[in-house]
């Protein structure tokens, strides 16, 4: 696809003369390559679910580690290069303790996503007061669900700082196949737990080794109990029922 | 040798540049069920001198928040400046006016970042919270600050506040047998314990008079303009269609 390489490939903040940052849309393929992650919106709360690839038996699954918390009531998975996830979700955490320290009241999903974009686009930048240079853009695309005064939202994020909400949205290796399912499933009246269900069989579709507890992780956001990764033994519940 | 006795002895002499000013004046501020009322005198004096007649130390904020300034007028003007310049960045960032309960806690952190050289000022913050109560938020000059249903600030504290404590707070009153003082008053009662406050400070403070400024501040849908109506010089500032809704009533006081 990119074989016709140029002397646009080298600079980060180069455009080309079709107007294309190469080195931005390179990223936007990197998120190809990571592990099908989900997020379903409902009038309940948000569920995010992302594939766990266990490499190797030795593997302790538990320790991969792509949904996070931001605050409270915001959540947030990753997929692609998820260590450049945690330089944005620190961003997140920061900004939406900030906020809480300064006005008393939880920031919305969309004042802390667009905190995140501001970040995306640093790349090539000192950041002020920071030492080291961000030298390339992010490889990793979010979706950060949350409640706010609005209701429930969830939004995607993509290496070149662009956000948008969406009801369901998949990001990933399986994104494609993923996506065409979420949007045949997904409807205005679902219920959480029928999200759950709707978001471990999009998952199970796309993945290539069975699915179980140990391969999947699910999260989600209420306003009752704001965030919370389901633990396995709720996971499997779901996965029995599905 | 020097002859030490036909030297003057030099003293050690101290300078000390005060940046502080005292402007006196006196502000004012009662939540209702549905309303809030901030008010304040118009007088700055400086010692014995008054300044202006008319210095609004009262401002409108947003549609459900306005913010009485007392002490140090300079200091107080540019808090006021910076409080609107924070309230419009975060109208930008986050596409919504800025709720009361959040104005108070952003005054605290702005009075505190200047915790070791402070603005030399009290605040007292009055408006309509998002569920739709009158609130009132009063502070000291580092940021300490508490929701309140009444509180004066200023000159003529002293003077008001144990005043409001027995005629809001029914403080040192037994209620009658088999009945019990409301928790909130009614706006024409308000406005009345305002006016009296202030004519009544105006007599017994020398930096108190000139003028008196009222704010009301109306939830959405409140009826609590009814039985006001007799009042003159009432004028209507809402600026957005909201619902809540901001009113001004400016009244003489003694000038001497």
């Amino acid at each position: 696809m990119f074989l016709t390489r140029s002397e646009y490939d080298r600079g980060v903040n180069t455009f080309s003369p079709e107007g294309r940052l190469f080195q931005v849309e390179y990223a936007i393929e990197a998120i190809k390559l990571g592990s099908t992650t989900v997020g379903i919106r409902t009038q309940e709360g948000v569920v995010l679910g992302v594939e766990k690839r266990v490499q190797s038996p030795l593997l302790e699954s538990s320790s991969i580690e792509k949904i996070m918390e931001i605050d409270t009531h915001l959540g947030c998975a990753m997929s692609g290069l998820t260590a450049d996830a945690r330089t944005m979700i620190d961003h997140a955490r920061v900004t939406a303790q900030n906020h809480s320290f300064t006005y008393d009241e939880r920031i919305k999903v969309e004042s802390v996503t667009q905190a995140v974009c501001d970040l995306a686009l640093r790349f090539g930048e000192s950041v002020h007061d920071e030492e080291a240079m961000m030298s390339r853009p992010f490889g990793v695309a979010l979706l950060i669900a949350g409640i706010d005064e609005l209701g429930p939202q969830l939004y995607h994020t993509d290496p070149s700082g662009t956000f948008m909400r969406y009801d369901a949205k998949a990001i990933g290796s399986g994104s494609e196949a993923a996506q065409s399912e979420l949007q045949d499933k997904w409807s205005k009246q679902m219920t959480l737990r029928e999200a759950h269900i709707l978001t471990l069989r999009v998952l199970k579709q796309v993945m290539e080794e069975k699915l179980d507890q140990h391969n999947v992780q699910l999260a989600q956001v209420t306003k009752a109990k704001g965030f919370e990764i389901l633990d396995e033994a709720q996971l499997k519940e779901i996965i029995d029922e599905m | 040798m020097l002859d030490m006795h036909s030297v003057p002895q030099q003293q050690p002499q101290g300078r000390q540049f005060n940046p502080y000013t005292e402007n006196g004046g006196t502000i004012l501020a009662i939540a209702g069920a549905d309303f809030s009322v901030i008010a304040g005198d118009t007088r700055q004096s400086e010692g014995y001198s008054i300044q202006t007649r008319y210095a609004p130390k009262v401002f409108r904020l947003t549609d459900k928040a306005v913010l009485a300034v007392n002490g140090f007028a300079a200091d107080g003007n540019m808090f006021v400046k910076k409080v609107r310049q924070r309230l419009e960045w975060y109208r930008h960032a986050h596409a919504k006016d800025m709720p009361i309960r959040a104005i108070a806690r952003l005054i605290q952190t702005m009075l505190y970042a200047r915790r070791f050289f402070p603005y030399y000022v009290y605040n007292i913050l009055g408006g309509i919270e998002e569920d739709g109560t009158g609130a009132v938020y009063s502070f000291d000059p580092v940021g300490s600050y508490e929701r309140e249903t009444c509180r004066a600030a200023g000159a003529a504290q002293s003077l008001v506040q144990p005043f409001l404590d027995n005629q809001i707070y029914f403080k040192n009153q037994t209620p009658a047998a088999g009945t019990s003082f409301p928790s909130h008053l009614p706006l024409s009662t308000v406005l009345s314990l305002v006016i009296d406050s202030f004519t009544s400070a105006t007599e017994r403070h020398i930096e108190v008079g000139d003028g008196l400024e009222m704010y009301v501040v109306l939830a959405r849908e409140s009826t609590a303009l009814q039985g006001v109506e007799g009042i003159g010089g009432v004028q209507e500032i809402t600026m957005t269609e909201e619902g809540h809704r901001v009113f001004v009533i400016r009244r003489e006081l003694k000038k001497d």
